[in-house]
């Protein structure tokens, strides 16, 4: 195969941001390349480079061995489909396509000919004489596809032009393309960042991150042996675990060693561990290698998706303390007053405010009559910044008034060191009303027990992603119930057209081929 | 592409040559003693001092200020009900109305001034009130239009959502309604009291020789009494009251945003 | 209560439209009148039509409005056209600067670009007369129509013309085989606002004009001295044409709009 363009070394930045970072990228003949990234990675820049709509701030474009920069747009071989296809509204479906041929001055029969058989090719025979605006999105495409091929161009630019298209439509054009591709015989270059539509179409996939390639493949390549993290999770869905290379062919994740087919990384090297949803096994029984709990179950149509918890996050335990009513009925100003006893972090004294006192006891007064809401007008309390209990009065301008307990103490987190994370919580007293009350009972509780996790390296927040509690709120009556609050533990996304039910305890399985092993990304 | 960009260069040209520069004259004028030739100016203060030691003067100015602040009261007054009538039309009539708003506005400005001089001369308003006349009737066009625009704009469905959340029809009115259409008002507020400020033929038509505004002084220094340094200063003070009041006006604005 | 409130705005609405249309409806009749008075209707004539033809400064002033609206909308609107499409790829600092000089020149009182002008042609010992009437015409149309093609420029598709040049056009092709017929609405109604602009002008046209040059505004401001119901015929001549060009410049789009749809 002949090498048609190569892009050397491509650098390009706007306003200080770098787009392309040096690029080095070789397209052959007759080729279905794909740009795939998110979007700012630098897919469309490289495109608009190569169209000649821009200028690289370094590095050469070779078209057919001659360097390119500096030849403007209209003298390039290279025709472009744009992103919303850029049709003339002033002109009919026909005088569209025939446009860049009356520009290069070609003889009108001539014209004739070629845009006819062109709107063939694209199935719009018929359309000639209509309003480009009134055309369907999908035809509005063929259309531009049509303008762009007829003036023969070596290599056609696609910027994402079947993103604005609906599923179904999208999935017809795919096919049509290809099929239009393969007629023509050309080179397309096509920019997207549907990682499906990159599988589907084309013969060489790159994949693009920040201005940089992160892989160029065929489709199998680029699913079966991603280069790194980036591409794996890009790139249909996975699986990714940190693990370390035991030996070559020695794998290991979560106390566990595992056989896989990779080899040549240094001993003990951290690396990424992908397996793929689909290839993972699942069996009902709690006696396999790698054993966990099913949390939640979607159909998907052909299969479907569950999540399996094989190792719990770190966690902490707590105590609610559920107490009956203790409004406070002042029967002289109708008034009813109510507040409940709490416990917080020595940390927070200093910067407390009646507010906080006022929120955290959750307090309240209301007319007895009317249920209509009435202010605090005072909060009195003597909190220190020692630990130990101290008591702390509401009162209402009518004079009614309740005093709570304020539990200081000094911060116990658990710091779970294998994973760096700490996380906190604190024991606290709630009514029977305030938890029937509760419209999202894990958020509450969340709040209720000041409940939040963090890396013990950079002191970010983590987010505390299950709360495990044994009661259910509508039925709650007084006394202490255990709330366990736990970070994201180990959990496996797997594919499988049996279905099991939540809670389901069930094992794993892989064999050693299914596991793919990753360089750490720098 | 980036070369149509170097289509707008005669224009930066242009517009420093013949928009700016011009500008730039009036001020340059104001600052300097007599005499039309280049090489004779001096550096002076002396117009500016003019003027404000004259009480008749700064009464003119006063003045001016006043019917322009009043007849951009009467217009929002009058404006805003015909603005809001119009605006609960159905389409069509909405159309029309605005249409027939519009029409006036096309016809000389002159003309319709001339008109309304032939139909008071039948009454017997003092000056004052005819000035008045005059001055509503050219400007309540763009009052009603910039409100009407701006409630138009406005997203039917935030009253109903007021509604919704319990505001009854004059709530929803004060609350939602009103306050959103406040920019309308206020760059009807830019479209009446500017040119107002410094309108003259109006008053001179209407309300006869004794009645003159900053506009007047500025005419007759410049085209009868052929003082333009003065003339310049006027304008200068005149430009700079309009500068004040327009900060204020958009201040205003700029408050009601931010809450 | 609703029918009330629904009958108050609608006499409210009349009332307004009365004020609006009231001078009119007055100098079309005073225009007919067979007396010099402006206040007294005596009888039906055309007295006052004969008198407006055979009167030459009256003639003449309808001549250079007429001329000098024609001559400023043409320029401005190429001058506009050329500057709004340069300005719309220009950098930012660019489209500040000029967006900031028009909005100037447009909310600055006439009197004021008035006398600036004035001082600019003395300065540059430029005599006033037809030409400097013109040239000023110019001046303060070029910013509206920006103003009008501006909008239709940003709602272009960026890619129009990048498509233009992918198909072999050149800069200079892409501009009218694709851009100006994109932007056509925005040049006429630019177009439309340049001409009504210049048309009705009466301040800066005032200072800016030499001896024995008069539009249709500075000659009805020096005669309001005398009583002349000549003027009225003018006006009113001015009312029906305007209300002529009005109703078919609404007519037109929707009979296109109409004949589109059949198509």
């Amino acid at each position: 195969m002949k090498k048609i363009i190569e892009f050397k070394n491509i650098t390009k930045s706007f306003d200080n941001s770098v787009v392309l970072k040096g690029i080095n990228l070789d397209i052959y003949e007759n080729e279905f390349v794909t740009l795939l990234g998110p979007s700012g990675c630098g897919k469309t820049t490289l495109l608009r480079i190569l169209g000649g709509f821009l200028q690289q701030d370094k590095g050469e474009v070779y078209f057919n061995g001659e360097e390119i920069s500096n030849i403007p747009p209209h003298k390039r071989n290279v025709n472009t489909i744009f992103q919303k296809y850029a049709l003339f509204p002033h002109l009919n479906v026909y005088e569209n396509v025939a446009f860049g041929l009356k520009i290069k001055k070609i003889a009108n029969d001539v014209i004739e000919q070629k845009v006819n058989r062109m709107i063939a090719l694209v199935g719009l025979d018929g359309y000639q004489k209509k309003d480009v605006t009134l055309l369907s999105g999908g035809q509005q495409q063929r259309v531009a596809i049509a303008r762009a091929l007829v003036n023969e161009p070596e290599v056609l630019l696609l910027d994402e032009p079947l993103a604005a298209l609906d599923l179904k439509l999208r999935k017809e054009m795919q096919s049509e393309l290809k099929r239009i591709q393969e007629e023509v015989g050309i080179t397309f270059i096509f920019v997207t960042h549907d990682q499906e539509e990159a599988l589907t179409m084309s013969d060489k996939i790159v994949v693009m991150k920040d201005g940089n390639i992160q892989q160029i493949g065929n489709p199998t390549q680029i699913y079966n042996e991603p280069e790194n993290v980036y591409v794996a999770n890009f790139i249909g869905e996975s699986n990714i675990i940190d693990g370390v290379m035991k030996d070559d062919y020695l794998v290991k994740f979560d106390d566990m060693e595992y056989k896989c087919v990779d080899f040549g990384f240094a001993k003990n090297e951290p690396v990424d561990i992908m397996i793929r949803p689909e290839d993972i096994k699942i069996n009902k029984n709690k006696n396999g290698k790698l054993n966990g709990e099913i949390k939640s179950v979607l159909f998907k149509g052909v299969h479907y998706e569950m999540i399996v918890n094989t190792k719990i996050g770190t966690s902490k335990t707590v105590t609610m303390h559920v107490l009956a009513e203790r409004d406070v009925f002042n029967e002289e100003a109708k008034e009813k007053m109510s507040a409940s006893d709490f416990t917080m972090d020595l940390e927070d004294v200093k910067e407390l405010t009646d507010s906080d006192i006022i929120a955290r006891a959750n307090a309240q007064v209301w007319n007895s009559e009317n249920n209509s809401d009435i202010g605090i007008k005072e909060v009195v309390h003597e909190i220190k910044e020692t630990p130990g209990k101290y008591p702390v009065t509401f009162k209402s301008s009518a004079g009614t008034s309740i005093t709570i307990n304020v539990t200081v103490i000094e911060p116990k987190f658990i710091q779970d060191k294998e994973s760096n994370i700490g996380i906190q919580a604190f024991d606290f007293y709630k009514t029977v009303d305030e938890i029937k009350e509760s419209m999202a009972i894990s958020v509450d509780l969340k709040t209720w027990a000041d409940a939040f996790a963090w890396n013990l390296d950079n002191d970010k927040n983590i987010e505390i992603t299950d709360v495990w509690y044994d009661f259910d709120p509508d039925e709650i009556v007084e006394g202490d119930y255990e709330i366990t609050f736990s970070t994201k533990g180990r959990e496996f996304k797997v594919h499988s057209t049996k279905r099991f039910e939540v809670d389901d305890e069930v094992s794993l399985e892989f064999e050693p081929e299914d596991i793919h092993i990753m360089k750490k990304m720098r | 592409m980036k070369s149509f960009s170097r289509l707008v260069y005669p224009y930066i040209i242009w517009s420093f040559l013949l928009v700016l520069l011009p500008l730039i004259l009036i001020a340059l004028y104001a600052i300097v003693e007599g005499g039309s030739g280049i090489i004779t100016f001096k550096f002076t203060l002396n117009n500016f001092i003019r003027f404000f030691k004259d009480p008749i003067f700064i009464e003119v100015l006063l003045r001016s200020l006043n019917i322009a602040f009043i007849t951009t009261i009467i217009c929002i007054l009058i404006g805003y009900p015909a603005a809001y009538i119009i605006a609960g039309f159905n389409d069509r009539s909405q159309k029309i109305s605005i249409l027939l708003i519009t029409l006036p506005m096309l016809i000389n400005m002159l003309v319709r001034t001339y008109a309304w001089r032939g139909i008071l001369l039948i009454s017997d308003f003092n000056p004052e009130i005819k000035v008045f006349i005059g001055m509503v009737y050219n400007f309540l066009p763009f009052m009603i239009l910039q409100i009407y625009t701006s409630l138009t704009k406005m997203d039917p469905k935030l009253v109903v959502a007021a509604q919704d959340l319990g505001c009854d029809k004059k709530e929803a009115f004060l609350r939602v309604t009103f306050p959103l259409s406040i920019p309308g008002i206020i760059s009807g507020i830019t479209l009446v009291f500017l040119p107002a400020v410094s309108s003259f033929f109006i008053p001179k038509l209407l309300g006869g020789g004794s009645f003159v505004v900053i506009g007047n002084l500025i005419e007759s220094y410049f085209v009868t009494a052929g003082n333009w340094n003065f003339g310049s200063a006027i304008s200068i003070i005149m430009t700079i009251v309009i500068l004040i009041s327009m900060y204020f006006t958009r201040r205003f604005d700029y408050n009601k945003e931010v809450r | 209560m609703k029918n009330s409130s629904n009958i108050i705005s609608k006499i409210y609405f009349y009332l307004i439209m009365a004020f609006f249309y009231l001078p009119i409806i007055y100098v079309v009749l005073f225009s007919f009148n067979n007396t010099k008075s402006l206040t007294n209707f005596s009888g039906f004539s055309l007295e006052w039509y004969i008198k407006m033809f055979e009167n030459r400064t009256m003639m003449e002033s309808i001549y250079y409005t007429i001329t000098i609206a024609i001559i400023a909308t043409i320029v401005s609107t190429i001058i506009g056209t050329i500057s709004a499409i340069g300005l719309s790829k220009s950098n930012r600092v660019v489209k500040e600067i000029i967006g900031q000089i028009n909005n100037l020149s447009m909310l600055n009182p006439d009197i004021i670009t008035a006398i600036g002008l004035m001082l600019l042609f003395s300065s540059l010992n430029i005599e006033t007369g037809f030409f400097t009437l013109l040239l000023a015409h110019i001046i303060f149309c070029i910013p509206y129509v920006m103003l009008s093609i501006t909008p239709k420029l940003r709602q272009l598709d960026d890619n129009l013309a990048e498509a233009a040049l992918d198909l072999g056009c050149t800069p200079f092709q892409a501009l009218y085989k694709v851009i100006i017929p994109q932007i056509m609405p925005g040049i006429i109604s630019g177009a439309l606002i340049a001409f009504t602009m210049s048309f009705d002008d009466f301040v800066i046209s005032y200072f800016v004009t030499g001896p024995g040059i008069n539009n249709i505004s500075t000659y009805v401001y020096s005669s309001v001295k005398r009583i002349n119901p000549s003027v009225n015929a003018l006006s009113s001549i001015i009312i029906v044409a305007i209300t002529i060009i009005l109703i078919i410049a609404n007519a037109v789009p929707i009979i296109a709009e109409k004949r589109r749809i059949k198509k």
